[in-house]
C-alpha cells in the first residue's frame, strides 16, 4: 500500500502527520502531567507521604510513644484527632510516625535490593561459570513464599526495622537480579556489544559503558515495585507479630495492637490501613508510569 | 511426553535442595542451644556437651544436614520444641482450614479475575479496561489485611449477612463451612485477582491482533466464541504460569488472612510458632508450603502441553 495510486489516497496521506501530534502538545509541566497523570498522581501522593514523614514531629500533638493510661481507647476528638489507643496513645501522632517506618523500610529496600540485584545479575549475566549455581540459588529463594521466607529470616533475629529492612532485601533481591540477568543476557548479543569486544574493549568498560546504562530503566520500574512489595511485607510482619519491635509505631504494629478492639474501635484498625494503602498505592502509580514512559515496549505487554 | 514429565520433575530438585539448605541453616543458624534447653538449669558444662553428643549436635554442619534431610524424605519434620509432639502431625491437623481457604481463593480469582481481563481487553481503551486496571492497581496496593477488616466490619458487623471470624469444618455441613470462607476469600482473592486480570488482559490484547482471530470473525464466528474459545485458548499458558506464580501471594496471604479471622490454619500455628520461638515449627511449614508452591509450578509447566501441542521438548 505504499504506493499512492489516486488523488483520494493522496489526500488521505496529507492528513497523517496530524494523526502523529501528542495528545497533549502543550510544554512545560501542565503538558507533562497531562500526559503522565500515573506518576503525576503517585509523585504528589508519595511526596505528600514524605513530608509527613519528615516533618512528623512538627505536626504530632503528641508523643507517639507516651502512655496516658487516663485516656485510654477515646474517639476521635479536638483533643485526639484520630482517637488514642488501648494504652492512651495518641493515634495520630502514632499514624504520623509510622509514615517514617514504612518509607524507610521501602526506600531502605528498594536501594538495597537493587544494587545488590544489579551486582548478582550482571556476574550472573557475565560470567558463565557462576550462572547455573547463581540462578538455581534464586530459584530456591524465590520458590519460598515472600511473607514466609521474610518470617522465617526474621525469627533467626532480634525484630528491629534494620533486621526488617534486611530480611526483605533478601527476599527482593532474585527478582531484580533475574532482570537484570535477563536484560544482559539480551544486551551481549546487541551488535554493538559485539563491536565493542571485537575491538578489544575490556569487561567492566563494556559492562559500565555499554550494559549498565541500559539496565538502568527497568531497575528503576522494579525499585518502585521492590518499594511497594516491602512496605506491605513489613506491614504483614509487623502485623503479625514478626517485624518491627511493639516499641516502634509502625502502621502494621499500630493495626496489631488494634486488632483486640477492632469491632468496637474500628478507627485504630483504618486510619493506619487507609494511610498503608495510599502510600503503596502512590508507589505502584509512580511505578506503573515509569514503566510506561521509560519502557514502551514492556508497557504493551503487561 | 514421559521423558518430558521426567525432565521438568528433575529440573526442580536442585530448587528443593537450596530450598531444604536454607531451611535446615535457619535452625542451625537459630539462637539458643536445645542442648542448654535439654539439661536444664543447673547442668554443668560437661553435663551439656554430652547432651550436646548424644544428640548429634557436635557433628559438621553438612554431616547433620544430610542426617536432617534423610529424615525429612522419610516425612519426618521433627518435634516442636514447646508442644512435643510431631511437627508433621501438628501441620496435619491445621490443615484443612487453611486448604479450605486457597482452594476457594483460587476458584473465585480465577472465575472472576479471567472473565475480566478478557472482557478488558476486548473494550480496551474503554471505561470497563480502565475500570479494570484501576481495580489492578488497588488490589496490589491494599493489604490483605485491610481489605479483610473492611469486609468484615461491613458484611459481618453492620450488615450481619455472614459471620465475623472462626472456622467450621466442612464435616458440620457445607453452608457454615464456606459462609465463614466468603469473606476470608474474598480478601485474600484481591491481589490475586489482581495479578491474573492484568495478565489475562495484556495477553489477550495481543493476540486479539492475531491473523487467525480475523479469519475467525471473517468466517462468521460470533463475538463470545472468538473471545472465550479462540482467544481465551491460546493465551491459557502465560495465564496458568501466573496462576501458579501467585499461589506464593495466596499462601503468605493465607497466613495473615487467618490471624484476620481467626481462623485455626497452618498460618495461626506460624503466627504462634513465631511468638514462641518454636523453630522446628517454623521450619516445618516454610518447608512444606515452599514444597507445594514447587509442585504446583511443576504441575503448571507440564500442563502446558495441554494447552499448547507445540510445546514437546
Amino acid at each position: 500500500m505504499s504506493i499512492i495510486t489516486s488523488s483520494r489516497e493522496f489526500a488521505a496521506a496529507e492528513t497523517l502527520p496530524d494523526i502523529m501530534q501528542p495528545r497533549f502538545p502543550r510544554k512545560g509541566l501542565v503538558g507533562y502531567v497531562l500526559r503522565n497523570p500515573t506518576i503525576a498522581i503517585g509523585s504528589v501522593l508519595l511526596l505528600l507521604m514524605i513530608a509527613i514523614a519528615i516533618f512528623a514531629p512538627y505536626l504530632w500533638t503528641k508523643d507517639p510513644t507516651a502512655l496516658a493510661p487516663a485516656m485510654r481507647t477515646r474517639s476521635p476528638s479536638a483533643a485526639a484527632w484520630f482517637g488514642t489507643d488501648m494504652l492512651g496513645r495518641d493515634v495520630y501522632s502514632r499514624v504520623l510516625y509510622g509514615a517514617r517506618v514504612s518509607l524507610t523500610v521501602g526506600f531502605g529496600v528498594a536501594i538495597a535490593a537493587s544494587t545488590i540485584g544489579l551486582a548478582i545479575g550482571l556476574i550472573s549475566g557475565f560470567v558463565r561459570r557462576f550462572d547455573g549455581v547463581i540462578m538455581r540459588m534464586m530459584d530456591g529463594l524465590m520458590s519460598i513464599p515472600s511473607i514466609l521466607l521474610a518470617i522465617a529470616l526474621m525469627a533467626l533475629t532480634r525484630g528491629s526495622v534494620g533486621n526488617v529492612i534486611l530480611a526483605i532485601t533478601i527476599v527482593e533481591i532474585p527478582r531484580v537480579s533475574r532482570l537484570v540477568r535477563g536484560v544482559v543476557l539480551s544486551l551481549r548479543e546487541q551488535p554493538y556489544v559485539e563491536a565493542a569486544i571485537a575491538c578489544g574493549t575490556n569487561t567492566p568498560l563494556i559492562i559500565w559503558r555499554h550494559i549498565l546504562p541500559n539496565t538502568l530503566a527497568p531497575i528503576i520500574v522494579q525499585a518502585t515495585y521492590v518499594c511497594a512489595a516491602a512496605m506491605l511485607i513489613e506491614a504483614g510482619l509487623s502485623f503479625i507479630g514478626a517485624g518491627t519491635p511493639p516499641s516502634v509505631p509502625s502502621w502494621g504494629n499500630i493495626m496489631a495492637e488494634g486488632r483486640a478492639l477492632w469491632q468496637v474501635k474500628p478507627y485504630i484498625v483504618f486510619l493506619p490501613a487507609i494511610f498503608l494503602s495510599v502510600t503503596v498505592l502512590a508507589v505502584n502509580l509512580l511505578g506503573d508510569g515509569l514503566r510506561d514512559s521509560l519502557d514502551p515496549r514492556l508497557a504493551k505487554r503487561v | 511426553m514421559l521423558s518430558y514429565i521426567l525432565r521438568r520433575a528433575v529440573a526442580t530438585i536442585p530448587v528443593m535442595a537450596f530450598v531444604a539448605l536454607f531451611v535446615f541453616s535457619l535452625l542451625y543458624l537459630a539462637p539458643g542451644d536445645p542442648a542448654a534447653v535439654i539439661a536444664g538449669d543447673q547442668a554443668s558444662a560437661a553435663d551439656i556437651e554430652k547432651i550436646r553428643a548424644s544428640l548429634g549436635l557436635d557433628r559438621p554442619y553438612l554431616v547433620r544436614f544430610g542426617e536432617w534431610a534423610w529424615r525429612i524424605v522419610q516425612a519426618d519434620l521433627g518435634t516442636s520444641i514447646f508442644t512435643g509432639l510431631p511437627v508433621g502431625q501438628m501441620i496435619a491437623q491445621r490443615l484443612e482450614p487453611t486448604v479450605s481457604l486457597m482452594v476457594i481463593t483460587l476458584l473465585l480469582a480465577v472465575c472472576i479475575a479471567v472473565p475480566l481481563g478478557v472482557l478488558a481487553a476486548w473494550k480496551h481503551g474503554s471505561l470497563l479496561d480502565r475500570a479494570v486496571m484501576a481495580f489492578a492497581v488497588l488490589g496490589f496496593s491494599v493489604p490483605v489485611f485491610v481489605i479483610g477488616y473492611v469486609l468484615a466490619y461491613y458484611f459481618a458487623l453492620e450488615l450481619e449477612w455472614l459471620p465475623v471470624q472462626g472456622y467450621t469444618p466442612i464435616s458440620k455441613g457445607v453452608w457454615p463451612w464456606i459462609s465463614h470462607l466468603i469473606l476470608p476469600s474474598v480478601a485474600l482473592a484481591g491481589g490475586y485477582i489482581a495479578l491474573i486480570a492484568r495478565i489475562t488482559r495484556a495477553t489477550m490484547l495481543e493476540i486479539l491482533n492475531q491473523d487467525y482471530i480475523r479469519t475467525a470473525r471473517a468466517k462468521g464466528a460470533g463475538q463470545w466464541t472468538i473471545l472465550f474459545l479462540h482467544a481465551l485458548k491460546n493465551a491459557a499458558v502465560p495465564i496458568v504460569t501466573v496462576v501458579g506464580i501467585g499461589v506464593a501471594l495466596l499462601i503468605g496471604g493465607a497466613v495473615i488472612t487467618e490471624s484476620v479471622f481467626a481462623i485455626p490454619g497452618v498460618g495461626r500455628l506460624t503466627i504462634d510458632a513465631i511468638l514462641r520461638r518454636d523453630y522446628p515449627v517454623i521450619q516445618g511449614v516454610v518447608l512444606m508450603f515452599s514444597f507445594v508452591y514447587v509442585l504446583v509450578n511443576l504441575l503448571i509447566d507440564l500442563s502446558y502441553t495441554l494447552f499448547d501441542p507445540r510445546i514437546r521438548y
